[in-house]
Parts: C-alpha cells; sequence; structure tokens
C-alpha cells in the first residue's frame, strides 16, 4: 500500500471540540475513522471518543494484516461502538445520552469500504471531481433528495445540523454502506465534519483537493472553511488520503507499508482525552462473543 | 401476554446491514425469513430473530419493542436463535442449509443463509395431494438424510423435521431447513418461549422425556413426513396417539399404491417406542436404498398380476 495521509481537527469558535479523528494501518490494511459528538447533548465529545477509540481497536485486532470481510468489519465496528456508547450511559445514568456521527473507511487491496451514521462525510476525489459521496442522514439531505431544496440552499438551511441517525441514545443507528469501490491512484478519500464541508460546499471541496497534495490541501481548505463560517463556526475536522497505488515511490511524505511486520499498526489518534474508555455490560459481551464464533465457525467451514 | 399480536416485516428496500431488503418470505412465531439482496446484488434469505410473544414492531417501526419484564425471556430465546446458528455455521452439506453470516441490528440478531429457490416440501404436497410417487419419497429421503446424517454426525439433533422445514430446489434435491435444535433449550425458561412442536411430527419423546432424545427423534419426523406425503395431510401427533391410537399404519392404507418394503419402512420409523425404530441415519438409508423388491409404482403389469392372483385364489 502507498498512500500519504492527513489529518487535522480544529475547535472553530466553539468552547470545546468534540470532533475525534484517527487513522491506522496494517501493512495491508488502512482504516480511516472520524466522529462529530453532538453538541446538543451533554458528553458528545466522549460518544465521539469511544467510537473512534473502538474502532481503531476492533481494527487492530482483526486486521493481521488483512481484514477478512471489511464491511463485516465495518458493521459489526459500528454497531458495536454504538452499544458501547449505550453501555457507557447506562453505566453513569446520564440523563441526556451522548451521541455522535460517525464515517469510517477501509482501504485494502485498492478497494474502498465505507460507512457512516449522520452527517459526517466521506468524499471520492478524482481530479477536481466528486466521484461519491456520502448521504448525509438529515431531513435536509433527504429535501435535497426529494428536490425541494437545492444542495445550495441546504448548506444554509436551519435545519442543517438536524441528524436522524447517530450512534449513542435508545434508537439504533441507520447505517449506510458504500459498494466495493476500485480506488484509482491519485484518488483522495476525504473524511470530514460539517463543520468542514458545510461552509466550503462540494465545487469549492473538490477543487481544493484537485492537486491531491493532501498535506498542503488540507491546512488551506481548513483556513477557508473558517473564514467562511465566521463567528458562529463549528468543530472543523479532516482525515484526508491520497492514495498512490505504489507509483510514486519516492514522494518523500508518502507512507509504504510493504516493510511492515504481519502484525504490526500504526495508530494516530487525537484528540483523545481521559475517561473516554467504556466498558459494555457482561451480557452485550456474551452476545458479541456468541456472535463473533459464529461467524469464525463459518469461515471456518465454508472452505 | 397478548397472544394475538404480529410483528410487521421490515419494509421492502431496508437496508439492513449490507443487504437490501426486498420481501418477507414468511412470518413464524420465532423470526421472519426475508429475501434480500448482498452488495453484490446475489440473493440471500435473512432470518430475523423476533420472537411474537415478547417483541413487538409495530407498522413504521425498524427495531422492535421489548417489554422491561421480557427482556431476560427476549435473551434467553436470543441464546438459542445463536444455537441455530451455530448449529448450521458447523455443518457444510449440500443438503442442509448454508449459513453466510450472522449479525447484530436493531436490538436484535440476524442469521443470513444461502436462497434457495424452489418450494417447501409442503407446498409439494399440497399442489400433489394424494398422487406422490413412490421413487420421489425414495429419492428425496435419501438425499435428505445424507444431510440429516451429517448433523448427527456433529452431534446434534434437529427436531424439527417436517414437510414445511424440507425445501426443494428447483433441481429437486431437498435442503433441511430451520434447526429446530436451536428451540430446544427454550423450554427450560418459563413459559414465554415454550417450544412449539409441530402436532404430527414430533416424536412422542419430545412431549414426555426429552431427556429420551436421540437420533431416533429425528427418526420418527422423517417417518411422520414420508406419511405426509402419502397422505396428503399431517399423521395424527404422537401425543394423541398415546391416549388414543388411530392411527392408520401406511401398510394398512396403501398397500395397493406402494410398494409394501416402502410402507414397513414408514411405519417402522414412526414406532411409539423409540427403541423399536431405526436407530440411525444410516440403516433407514439402507431401507430406502433397498430396492431390489421394489414395485416403484404399481404399473397396469403389477395391477394385472394382482388381479391375477386374486382370481387364483377365489
Ligand atoms: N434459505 C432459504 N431460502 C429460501 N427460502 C427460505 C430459506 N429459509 C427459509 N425460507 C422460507 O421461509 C420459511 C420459514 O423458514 P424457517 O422454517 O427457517 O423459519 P420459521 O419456520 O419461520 O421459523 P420459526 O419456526 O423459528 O418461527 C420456509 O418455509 C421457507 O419458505
Ligand atoms: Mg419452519
Amino acid at each position: 500500500m502507498k498512500f500519504t495521509i492527513y489529518q487535522e481537527s480544529r475547535i472553530g469558535r466553539r468552547r470545546n471540540n468534540q470532533d475525534r479523528i484517527a487513522h491506522c494501518y496494517s501493512r495491508d490494511a488502512l482504516l480511516t475513522v472520524l466522529a462529530d459528538g453532538m453538541g446538543g447533548h451533554l458528553h458528545g465529545e466522549i460518544a465521539a471518543q469511544i467510537a473512534v477509540q473502538y474502532l481503531t481497536e476492533a481494527f487492530q485486532r482483526e486486521a493481521k494484516p488483512r481484514l477478512d470481510d471489511p464491511f463485516r468489519f465495518l458493521a459489526s465496528g459500528l454497531e458495536n461502538a454504538h452499544y458501547a456508547i449505550v453501555g457507557y450511559t447506562d453505566e453513569r445514568n446520564l440523563p441526556d445520552a451522548p451521541r455522535t456521527t460517525c464515517v469510517v473507511c477501509v482501504i485494502q487491496d485498492n478497494i474502498a469500504y465505507w460507512a457512516h451514521a449522520g452527517d459526517s462525510r466521506l468524499y471520492l476525489l478524482r481530479g477536481d471531481r466528486v466521484v461519491t459521496r456520502t448521504r448525509d442522514h438529515s431531513r435536509v439531505q433527504m429535501m435535497v433528495d426529494d428536490g425541494v431544496l437545492t444542495e445550495h440552499e441546504a448548506l444554509r438551511h436551519p435545519a442543517r445540523n438536524r441528524v436522524f441517525s447517530c450512534l449513542g441514545g435508545d434508537v439504533a443507528p441507520q447505517i449506510d454502506f458504500s459498494r466495493r469501490t476500485p480506488l484509482k491512484a491519485g484518488d483522495v478519500i476525504l473524511l470530514c465534519t460539517d463543520g468542514f464541508w458545510a461552509p466550503l460546499g462540494n465545487e469549492a471541496l473538490a477543487r481544493g483537493y484537485a492537486t491531491g497534495d493532501v498535506t498542503a490541501a488540507t491546512p488551506a481548505m481548513m483556513d477557508c472553511a473558517e473564514a467562511s463560517a465566521g463567528e458562529s463556526g463549528d468543530n472543523l475536522s479532516v482525515v484526508a488520503v491520497h492514495w498512490q497505488e505504489g507509483y510514486d515511490e519516492d514522494a518523500a511524505s508518502g507512507v509504504a507499508t510493504e516493510t511492515m511486520p504481519l502484525d504490526a499498526h500504526t495508530t494516530q489518534m487525537q484528540g483523545f482525552s481521559k475517561g473516554g474508555g467504556a466498558e459494555p455490560d457482561l451480557t452485550e459481551d456474551d452476545i458479541e462473543r456468541a456472535i463473533a464464533e459464529i461467524q469464525n465457525a463459518i469461515n471456518k467451514y465454508s472452505k | 401476554m397478548p397472544a394475538q399480536q404480529t410483528n410487521q416485516p421490515l419494509p421492502a428496500g431496508f437496508q439492513l446491514d449490507r443487504y437490501r431488503i426486498a420481501r418477507q418470505l414468511s412470518l413464524g412465531g420465532f423470526s421472519i425469513v426475508y429475501l434480500a439482496y448482498d452488495e453484490d446484488d446475489q440473493p440471500v434469505a435473512i432470518k430475523e430473530y423476533l420472537p411474537n410473544s415478547l417483541a413487538l414492531r409495530g407498522a413504521g417501526q425498524i427495531a422492535p419493542a421489548i417489554a422491561e419484564e421480557h427482556l431476560p425471556a427476549f435473551r434467553h430465546g436470543m441464546k438459542c436463535f445463536f444455537e441455530e446458528g451455530r448449529a448450521l455455521a458447523h455443518l457444510n452439506h449440500p443438503n442442509v442449509v448454508r449459513v453466510l453470516n450472522f449479525f447484530r441490528a436493531n436490538d436484535t440478531v440476524y442469521m443470513v443463509m444461502q436462497y434457495e429457490r424452489g418450494r417447501t416440501l409442503q407446498e409439494h404436497i399440497g399442489k400433489h395431494k394424494g398422487a406422490i410417487r413412490e421413487a420421489f419419497v425414495r429419492n428425496v429421503f435419501t438425499r435428505l438424510l445424507n444431510g440429516l446424517r451429517e448433523v448427527h454426525a456433529q452431534r446434534l439433533l434437529h427436531l424439527d423435521i417436517k414437510p414445511s422445514n424440507i425445501y426443494l430446489r428447483t433441481d429437486g434435491n431437498p435442503v433441511l431447513l430451520d434447526f429446530g435444535a436451536a428451540r430446544q433449550a427454550l423450554g427450560n425458561d418459563g413459559p414465554m418461549l415454550k417450544p412449539m412442536y409441530t402436532p404430527g411430527y414430533a416424536a412422542p419423546e419430545q412431549y414426555k422425556a426429552p431427556d429420551q432424545m436421540g437420533p431416533w427423534t429425528d427418526m420418527y419426523s422423517i417417518g411422520a413426513s414420508m406419511y405426509a406425503c402419502l397422505a396428503g395431510a399431517a399423521p395424527q401427533a404422537a401425543d394423541r396417539r398415546l391416549e388414543n391410537q388411530a392411527l392408520q399404519p401406511a401398510q394398512e392404507r396403501w398397500p395397493d399404491k406402494y410398494s409394501m418394503q416402502l410402507l414397513e419402512t414408514i411405519d417402522w420409523c414412526m414406532t411409539l417406542d423409540y427403541l423399536e425404530r431405526p436407530m440411525s441415519v444410516f440403516e433407514l438409508q439402507k431401507a430406502l436404498a433397498e430396492r431390489h423388491h421394489v414395485a416403484h409404482q404399481p404399473s397396469w403389469l403389477d395391477n394385472l398380476s394382482r388381479h391375477f392372483r386374486q382370481l387364483i385364489r377365489k
């Protein structure tokens, strides 16, 4: 695998940063994850923290060095993260359940797989074009899809921050999955919170990354977003991957993973705060164990 | 406990994990089975754990509502659903339905199976009432027993073999569905999730003496399913037979239509005393394969010679 990755999270004009981002890779697989704790809810940043931590830990456990089934990883990872947040809520008797959006992407064999809940987005950019992006779980997105609002109007709509799917809380999240998406050399995979995409819009964002130089483009685009959002600027976070498929052998800042030992992982997290570890209760664990056991048996006996 | 509540299926088009729901295939007391498509547009059958005495999904809901007091029973039933998944996951046989995935969503659990095209033996019997040929019975059950042999080799019992749990693929090859073994444990944990033995197919020891269950218990159900093929309906239930045996033995009921050897085999399987039944699948398979003194289907020639014999006796 050969790629350049850049991640950054900024507080904007808020009093605290409830965004969390991380990436992690083994020799054969790359994980990127981003979560935006819900501002209106207490402990939003804890929910975001649990989600990001849960997914990276699961990746470290399972990518040895490949994930057997990336979609299954995404599905069970997000589901478990949701229950970990719920478990944390119950354990502390929190009156208002912490919640978070989450978008997570796995790249393996030059194929991207992603899933999300909420309005944090993944963009797949090629040249100066948006090849695809996630659809927000928001009423505003539904209005756009129904043709009631334009993309542009949606960016300013008062309800644009209202999401109907998230991790945590007592409604199980709706999680949308991508297709298996083959990548081309030069593609940019961008995970970002609404504090980043909303002030910029899709076109500006795609143009900003047209060079593929994620290390230079990301801070510059974040400056733009902050300037454009002004006084009300939200937290803004980005994880940007420039996929190089081994073509660009001597890019100085690139990461080449071929020489990594099979069980090694490199993890970068940002915005780690204390007290984030959630312990789902025992029965939840039992359920997960049972499912893992069945899945192991399925894999073992299907050969 | 509201007895008559029915659960709403997930809506068509619903994205469940990495599958898209197409439609409901069946609604049982314990689960809903859906036809769905995976991300490569391949059809799968998804079984949703949803015991309707414990969990209710109303119109427009996704996650079922589970009353606080039902939660322990719901969780317990889930364990049993896991047993079904575990049992099937360990089996890889062309005559046993394949489980492909198992996951958690909407506060419950799901088992993804290979989608089989065809119809259940139950439907087949309904369509061909009284006109099922001997060769068909021998064929289907001999092959089905290959699958059951594998089940027993894994030290598992099916315990819910019946025509609606036997699926006939379009190529005629039968598949064993719905592992009732999963629900066996349910009886121990209060009244909420009693095992639902299907009257007519369950062996007497399933009602009276569960500690005496063994491979012979599945033999009874195989015999009863074969009986149903000939009769076009389920035989008298074993618990009723124990009180008042009114089941006409196959040998008395269809001596002119099927070979005596097949009829004997069916009656042998349906013996009330389990010690008298075939003890293993293999023993039963041998009997079904015994074709040397079998008249497949009474032909005009057989009828003619029988007629002659009768004439001579007069
Ligand atoms: N793999 C499959 N492919 C096609 N159809 C299936 C498959 N599995 C189940 N079905 C259909 O769904 C019906 C019910 O399935 P099954 O017997 O497994 O569950 P059930 O009887 O509803 O379960 P329960 O008794 O636990 O409520 C079958 O009779 C069959 O019509
Ligand atoms: Mg059934």
